[in-house]
């Protein structure tokens, strides 16, 4: 087994689609509603940061289940995490709105911000003044720093101990990525659950719902498992995957996948159902907002398109375990997770009557352009770091057994390192 | 002596057995069996089995538990017993989508043990090869293949031989 094929080539095109994205957005913000622009850029940055905070997780439940089967795809997860360096950097001109011109994209930044009908400002909403040793300038940026510190460390924690023991074999690399997991486990959940607080539900900071975080996690590794579909479908495709990847592997990361569209709809709904059930005007407003104009029907899109859709289609065995209908349903989901951030973070631009812009808007169109512009940068990282290594962890102690996975003609260990297949 | 059941061969490794039913699945027969002390990852496949019926008793369950609960709910709060609780409308899907959801769980749950139980027709308290005094070492340490007379393709000698040959140890007729 060789290092992949050169991907150098490919790499330089996710580059430059991914800068010309960035300045098809920057470009926006001048001929645009730079408000509009500024959310839709939001919105590339909290997708990619889903996928990737996505990839940690599954590393992190890897170790600390001490799994088998997912070996062989873990080293791909240990690719796509080295994208939170340039995650950092391009949340930069966020973090400098956030100083420079408060209240543009965060109102509650700016004390003099005046709530919509006449009363008042944001200074003096008693709603934010509860919170305002939460929700300030300080502990945006100091917590935003913090989240990223977190990722990029966890990160090339992961990251050394997995291409160091390809070198040196050494099993102490897996008991100690065990340990970085435990401890990560905590550090990564309640920084995902700031991050989505912070970021997207303080637009509307008047609203909570404890069920925001888990949301977000729902959609991370929803987003990470649909990119581990795509990429473990093309390196077979290319060839590199050819009898090191299975079936049984393959439907195992499907039904994964398959698994965690239960659990959205199920943190989804509740998040709905409390306040539908509860119906307190403080918490109502969020959804009757998004009933408004064509936001109703996104929310059914979201409805049928997150949960139905791939929840049937994967209740057929051939749809999990097989490459193409796989990859369709995730190609689906991986749109339908932009829609559902789109869903969060769109309605916060208002009118004058403070009714929400439509969704069906020029706004896309700059979700787009951050889309690419961001993902661009975050593909080009991955394949910049996936020419670097081994496709697979080869001296990892549990390689075998991932690599038999369900296999009764199991080779023995002596014989799987060097082309055994 | 009484009607044959069908003829049972031993081999001792794993690799040994799941060659066999390959060899087995090959030569076309259809209704035969293999023992093992635990499961062989893969056996199925060179049993040349399909995929197991047991899903579509459980999605068949799993559709008529929400549709039970939805049902019952709505036919409950529109018709038998309308009440007004907490100023919500007599029927809602949000509502009674928690019931119905653990109602399609529970339903599924059913199905798919009974479907289980039919389709392998369980409980059977009498099987044939029981009779046979080695096959006490299939939950031990060895493994069989039973080959069944009424398969199409039986025939006393040329199966017997076909055992013989794919390895086949201590082959023995079993009585029905």
């Amino acid at each position: 087994m060789s290092a992949p094929a050169s991907t150098a080539s490919l790499a330089n095109k996710f580059l430059g689609a991914g800068l010309a994205g960035l300045a098809l957005t920057a470009v926006g913000l001048f001929v645009s509603d730079p408000h509009g622009v500024a959310l839709s850029y939001l919105i590339g940055i909290s997708y990619w940061c889903a996928i990737a905070i996505g990839m940690l997780l599954l590393i992190i439940i890897h170790h600390l289940t001490d799994s088998g089967w997912s070996t062989v795809i873990r080293r791909q997860y240990e690719h796509g995490v080295s994208a939170f360096t340039w995650l950092a950097v391009l949340f930069v001109p966020l973090l400098l709105s956030a100083w420079l011109k408060p209240g543009f994209i965060w109102p509650w930044m700016d004390l003099a911000h005046p709530l919509h009908g006449g009363h008042g400002t944001v200074g003096q909403d008693v709603l934010y003044v509860k919170k305002a040793g939460f929700l300030n300038q300080g502990m945006f940026t100091g917590m935003t720093i913090g989240f990223f510190v977190i990722w990029i460390g966890l990160s090339a924690l992961f990251r050394k101990a997995s291409f160091t023991q390809d070198r040196d074999g050494d099993p102490k690399w897996t008991s100690l990525s065990r340990r970085t997991a435990a401890a990560g486990v905590v550090l990564t959940a309640l920084s995902l659950t700031f991050a989505s607080i912070y970021w997207m539900k303080s637009l509307e900071y008047h609203w909570f719902s404890t069920m925001y975080g888990v949301w977000f996690f729902a959609n991370c590794v929803r987003g990470a498992l649909a990119f581990a579909v795509f990429i473990t479908v093309w390196l077979y495709a290319r060839g590199d995957y050819k009898g090191i990847y299975n079936t049984n592997q393959f439907h195992t990361l499907v039904a994964l996948a398959f698994a965690f569209v239960v659990f959205w709809a199920y943190v989804t709904f509740s998040q709905y159902f409390l306040i539908w059930n509860a119906n307190v005007p403080e918490e109502t407003f969020w959804y009757n907002i998004r009933e408004h104009g064509d936001w109703l029907w996104v929310g059914m899109l979201l409805l049928f398109g997150h949960f139905f859709v791939p929840f049937l289609a994967w209740l057929v065995y051939r749809w999990k375990a097989e490459r193409r209908p796989a990859f369709i349903i995730s190609a689906w989901v991986a749109v339908i997770i932009l829609v559902d951030i789109c869903y969060n973070v769109l309605p916060a631009l208002k009118d004058a009557h403070d009714e929400p812009l439509p969704f069906l808007s020029i706004n896309l169109l700059w979700v787009l352009t951050s889309v690419v512009g961001v993902g661009g940068i975050c593909v080009w990282s991955y394949l910049r770091s996936l020419a670097t290594t081994k496709l697979i962890p080869i001296r990892d102690p549990r390689i075998v057994e991932s690599l038999t996975h369900h296999e009764a003609a199991a080779p023995e260990p002596g014989q799987v390192v060097e082309g055994a297949h | 002596m009484n009607k044959t059941y069908g003829i049972i061969a031993a081999f001792d490794t794993t690799p040994e057995i799941y060659q066999a039913c390959e060899k087995v699945r090959d030569a076309g027969y259809t209704q035969w069996d293999a023992l093992t002390p635990f499961p062989v990852h893969g056996l199925d496949y060179a049993m040349g089995l399909r995929r197991s019926k047991v899903p579509r008793f459980s999605l068949a369950g799993g559709i008529t538990g929400f549709t039970v609960g939805m049902g019952f709910i709505a036919w409950l709060g529109l018709s038998e017993y309308p009440l007004v609780v907490g100023g919500k409308p007599m029927f809602s899907p949000m509502f009674a989508f928690p019931v119905s959801y653990e109602l399609t769980i529970l339903f599924t749950a059913f199905a798919t043990i009974g479907g289980m139980f039919f389709l392998n027709r369980l409980p059977m308290h009498y099987h044939p090869v029981m009779k046979a005094p080695q096959f006490v070492r299939a939950m031990d340490d060895r493994f069989y293949i039973v080959i069944e007379t009424n398969d199409p393709k039986f025939n006393a000698t040329a199966t017997r031989d076909l055992l013989v040959k794919i390895g086949g140890k201590d082959i023995a007729e079993l009585e029905a």
